[in-house]
């Protein structure tokens, strides 16, 4: 028996097997180096910008979070959402705006369809009717995602004072919605003083959406290593996927953003996600308009 | 049989037997499906965070392309790190992701995974998947990115709602390394504090 060729042909193989298994585990992927190479925060304004993140936080934690939570234990869960269902009906008209603005024709004419009938039979949009039975939920919509599929970049990143995550594009398109919402409109033209309520609408909004994420930030913010970096890459990369898909038509529309009780499950998942969701939402809530 | 037709023959016969492992099968669906219910099941409300951990690290070297995750979430800085320093980091961010997503996956409780489709990939496949909700509240999309690592397919990148996991872990590391001047180690002395480990020997 010649045992030569058979083990000639071993030791080939396992140096192949050997380059199949080590190789391809440890050759770096180009494509994501290529991208890594240039880790690009786009924040030149960064020690400013963190300066305004640690305040934020500190309002966070000693105002926000608290009257959250006092928000959470009074009100009952159907109450709660009840309430978001009510202030995500008035921001409708403003969806309805942007969605056309997107040429998402048939966006638009769901959201027509979803402000008609819940502010009838939905009693004034205290009862999302047309997404509970009618398999059309709320999606959100905003200028700066608007902006951003008209191709207007974002520029660099920003943190607003108590608003937190933005850039231009977004704060711009915030300003704009506020002057433009009908609501706004409505309860600064005429002779009663009722400005004080798009205040009160802008609280409340900020409230609840803080009450639904209490648990995910605080993880997220124990957990990371540094949570203005953290916030900065999930604000950036969830406006970035609305706009995308928002690009991409033929996709299936985002999933409404905010959860019905509980805790939410892209929290569970992918914390940082739901954390994202909340940073988006928060950074569509004007100060006058809500 | 020539040497030559011997050779590839074992090759196809080596390719076969390192198949059948947790994630060889051919369907990337099938795969992700699998993973992702077993997750949700054994990480979910009834295990204890230090169960959960555990389990979540077995999960993560088994499916994920751990190797080349920590080279990616190292971005640039992989190079200029020394082999010790490469080696130390592979190790705590195995005990930091364990730690940051076993949180995370506490608040699961009944929840499924749906998966949706799946589509060829830059180095694999593109799973999507729809964490669907007991409560019926609007599911949460989560692509899975699977790389083809000799046949067997790793896991190594997952997006929610669009926002991948691996760029926010390396976002976030290049700041941390940033801050510390440049320096890997800075990294590593903050990853070890967080995970509670300390210096090696």
């Amino acid at each position: 028996m010649n045992l030569r060729p058979p083990r000639l042909a071993f030791s080939n193989l396992s140096l192949v097997v050997v380059l199949i298994l080590s190789g391809c585990a440890t050759e770096p992927n180009t494509a994501q180096l290529g991208a890594a190479e240039q880790e690009d925060f786009n924040d030149p304004f960064e020690d400013t910008n963190r300066a305004i993140f640690d305040f934020n936080q500190v309002v966070d934690r000693n105002v926000l979070v608290p009257i959250a939570k006092t928000y959470r234990t009074v009100l009952p869960d159907p109450v709660r959402d009840s309430l978001r269902d009510f202030l995500r009906n008035l921001r409708e008209p403003l969806i309805f705006v942007n969605d056309a603005f997107q040429g998402d024709f048939e966006r638009a004419g769901q959201t027509f369809a979803r402000f008609a009938l819940n502010s009838t039979v939905g009693l004034a949009g205290f009862v999302d009717v047309v997404g509970r039975w009618g398999q059309l939920p709320y999606h959100e919509e905003d200028l700066g995602v608007t902006f951003g599929v008209w191709g207007i970049p974002e520029g660099p990143y920003l943190v607003i004072p108590v608003l937190g995550p933005s850039n231009p594009r977004d704060l711009v398109g915030q300003v704009g919605e506020g002057f433009g919402d009908p609501w706004t409109v409505l309860v600064t033209g005429n002779p009663y003083n009722l400005r004080w309520i798009p205040f009160v609408r802008g609280g409340v909004s900020g409230i609840d959406q803080r009450s639904r994420y209490i648990e995910t930030l605080a993880d997220i913010e124990r957990t990371s290593l540094d949570y203005y970096a953290t916030i900065r890459s999930l604000y950036r990369q969830r406006r970035a996927a609305l706009i995308r898909h928002e690009k991409e038509q033929n996709l299936p529309p985002p999933s409404s953003f905010a959860q019905r009780g509980g805790p939410s499950p892209s929290a569970a998942t992918i914390g940082p996600a739901a954390q994202t969701v909340f940073v988006s939402e928060a950074a569509t809530v004007p100060e006058v308009s809500r | 049989m020539t040497r030559r037709s011997a050779l590839t023959a074992a090759l196809i016969v080596i390719a076969v037997a390192l198949a059948p492992s947790a994630l060889a099968a051919a369907d990337p669906a099938a795969v992700i499906n699998h993973l992702g219910n077993r997750a949700l099941e054994i990480l979910g409300k009834n295990a204890t965070p230090a169960q959960r951990a555990a389990r979540f690290q077995e999960l993560f070297r088994e499916d994920f392309d751990v190797p080349g995750i920590a080279r990616f979430v190292l971005g640039r800085y992989w190079k200029t790190a020394t082999p010790e320093q490469q080696q130390e980091f592979v190790k705590l961010f195995e005990d930091y992701i364990a730690l940051v997503y076993s949180a995370q996956l506490a608040a699961y409780s009944g929840e499924t995974l749906k998966v949706t489709g799946s589509r060829p990939g830059p180095e694999g496949a593109i799973v999507a998947s729809e964490i669907v909700r007991p409560t019926g509240g609007p599911p949460v999309k989560v692509e899975w990115h699977l790389t083809d690592r000799g046949g067997i397919y790793k896991i190594n990148d997952v997006a929610v709602d669009g926002i991948s996991m691996a760029v926010t872990q390396r976002s976030e590391f290049a700041a941390v390394i940033q801050r510390s001047g440049g320096q890997v180690q800075g990294l590593i002395t903050q990853l070890r504090e967080k995970t509670g480990n300390s210096a090696p020997r």
